[in-house]
């Protein structure tokens, strides 16, 4: 209201329709924020609070009993599901360490190898692509590929390389592992990309006029400046990766069970304490794991220059 | 203490630098280049694999031979993917406009702020959070705590968290560029601040908001986690998708050519505007 007869005063031709001058008086920019703010914390963060409260509640007769409980924690860890969730944090790892063995290299070289823009839009297109399809026949497709009688079985049995199929292809940690390295690779290359792509060439030329050969260059000038970019390309794979159930469930065949797919039953079933306090598991080792990787890289580097690095 | 090691570093350098420099360089290229080559062939043989499939009699099987139509004449005749599809085409066309709206107003509003760290974070937590994860939090929070009627407004609301952030990202970008000093200027000469903005910030912004609402779309297109949890009785393409590929197996051919149909019309699209985006961005 103070703005409306503020602007009402000071506006410089009185003339003008009043619709006009309301829209002159509103000031969006002082009102957006807040009004944002809060219905976003009303869509983003009570849900996170209620699924971990609500894992302390029971659910009888369709009816929320508001008497707070341990039953259900107490029945996860009964029922061995805590396994569950050492295996989903075991998978993810591995994934996110092979991701990053394999992403590294490659943004390096595309960041500060390839001379051709062309080709380097071309990759940076298709790596954008994956973000943007849909998940389940992309997956789905693999069991053609990796099954007992699919293309790479097919292959092998008719170059005389095996008599019988193999059968860990598909239906196993295997195929779940394969299913899920091309689904999280763009995650890991983009935030490296970027942080290299920022580093002054300067920087390594120096390096090299100055004699460092290129592993010297590389452990003491591309990885600290890099690591804003690592620490975010780390976050962003493992955060989905944390969740994950497409790939388990088209691919693992019932053997691979991870967090994600408990959830997944955990509702279907109507159990919903159970599947809050599941879900409560992810975020809490998430949780856990961004915390480690605060103090691992602190040293060097701050949360705020990592987001400086994702918003270039 | 660095100086030591300088000292150190100096007499290893002059041991390594020749080898070094000539042997090992290009060797890690050949390695950089193999590994993308790999994760990349990860990513799109599965999607040509699945487009050769779409003519193969039995999808599943590894050999696409005999090659036949049938898929694509059983999905002609099973109208049960129409509904889904129009569902995805128009919801993600609405959260595609909200994105564009919301990401314009907060995001310039945003880069106004003097801290805005605070601010930012919150905006971008849904992407510190799996999506499977959101999608059982609003579950629980809409459906048993508030006890609402799920349905297609849920879905709107979870693809919403989804593609906002990445929106908002995209704004960001290009507004923290614009230059506030040309809206001194402008308001020195008399313009109202409806004319400023749509005469002077609305020019620079426009191609963050067109992105905006590109990204927003095909964000929301093929959301699944939260859909999935959040739908009540309502379809997607992504849960039709999902619905065939989990449990029943004689239904996987319909959605391999369903998904070669939409890929051939969408894999265009996204290339060239992926492609003058990105062009665009680093001329600018």
């Amino acid at each position: 209201m103070t703005s409306l007869s503020r602007s009402d005063t000071s506006a410089p031709s009185p003339r003008r329709p009043f619709a006009k001058r309301l829209l002159d008086g509103l000031s969006p920019s002082r009102l957006a924020v807040p009004v944002f703010l809060l219905s976003w914390s009303f869509l983003v963060l009570a849900p996170l609070v209620v699924i971990v409260l609500f894992s302390f509640l029971q659910v009888k007769a369709y009816r929320v009993v508001y008497v707070p409980t341990l039953d259900t924690w107490v029945s996860l860890i009964d029922s061995g599901r805590w396994m569950t969730a050492v295996r989903t944090l075991r998978i993810g790892l591995t994934m996110t360490v092979i991701e990053l063995l394999l992403a590294f290299p490659f943004a390096l070289w595309l960041a500060k190898g390839c001379k051709s823009k062309t080709f380097k839009s071309v990759i940076i297109t298709l790596l954008t692509i994956p973000f943007f399809l849909d998940a389940s026949s992309r997956i789905i497709v693999w069991r053609s590929i990796l099954g007992t009688n699919g293309a790479i079985n097919t292959a092998l049995m008719s170059l005389g390389i095996t008599d019988s199929p193999i059968d860990w292809l598909l239906y196993s940690e295997f195929a779940v592992h394969f299913g899920l390295l091309g689904t999280h690779f763009p995650t890991m290359v983009f935030p490296i990309f970027m942080s290299i792509a920022l580093i002054d060439d300067d920087y390594i030329q120096a390096s090299q006029d100055l004699g460092a050969g290129p592993a010297q260059t590389l452990f003491n000038i591309i990885l600290p400046m890099a690591l804003p970019g690592i620490v975010a390309g780390i976050v962003f794979t493992l955060v989905p990766l944390m969740a994950a159930f497409v790939e388990p469930q088209l691919l693992g065949g019932g053997f691979v069970d991870l967090l994600g797919n408990s959830v997944n039953s955990a509702l279907q079933q109507l159990k919903y304490p159970t599947a809050a306090a599941l879900s409560t598991v992810v975020v809490a080792l998430l949780g856990l794991c961004l915390v480690v990787l605060i103090l691992v890289t602190r040293k060097r580097h701050d949360m705020a220059s990592m987001f400086m690095a994702i918003r270039r | 203490m660095s100086t030591m090691t300088l000292t150190q570093d100096r007499a290893e350098r002059a041991q390594t630098k020749r080898h070094s420099r000539l042997g090992q360089s290009t060797g890690w290229i050949t390695l950089a280049k193999v590994f993308g080559v790999v994760a990349l062939a990860m990513i799109y043989i599965p999607l040509l694999w699945l487009a050769v499939m779409s003519f193969a009699a039995s999808p599943l099987s590894g050999v696409p031979f005999p090659l036949t139509l049938d898929n694509y004449r059983q999905l002609g005749g099973d109208g049960r993917w129409l509904p889904p599809l129009w569902t995805s085409v128009w919801l993600s066309g609405l959260v595609a406009l909200v994105c564009m709206l919301i990401a314009t107003v907060v995001g310039r509003s945003i880069t106004r702020m003097r801290r805005p760290g605070g601010v930012i974070l919150l905006t971008l937590l849904p992407l510190f959070v799996p999506g499977l994860t959101t999608g059982a939090a609003l579950f629980i929070f809409l459906r048993t705590i508030l006890e609402l009627k799920l349905g297609i407004w849920s879905i709107f609301l979870g693809q919403l968290v989804w593609a906002l952030p990445f929106c908002m990202l995209l704004i960001l970008v290009i507004a923290s560029r614009f230059d506030l000093r040309l809206l001194e200027a402008a308001e020195d000469l008399g313009a109202s601040p409806w004319r400023r903005f749509w005469d002077i910030e609305m020019p620079i912004l426009r191609p963050g908001i067109f992105g905006a609402g590109i990204f927003g779309f095909l964000l929301s297109f093929n959301e699944l986690p939260r859909s999935l949890f959040l739908r009540g009785l309502e379809t997607t393409l992504p849960i039709y998708n999902w619905a065939m590929a989990a449990s029943q197996q004689s239904q996987v051919p319909i959605i391999f050519s369903l998904t070669t149909i939409i890929l051939a019309v969408t894999l265009p699209v996204m290339g060239a505007f992926f492609w003058v985006l990105f062009v665009k961005l680093d001329k600018s």
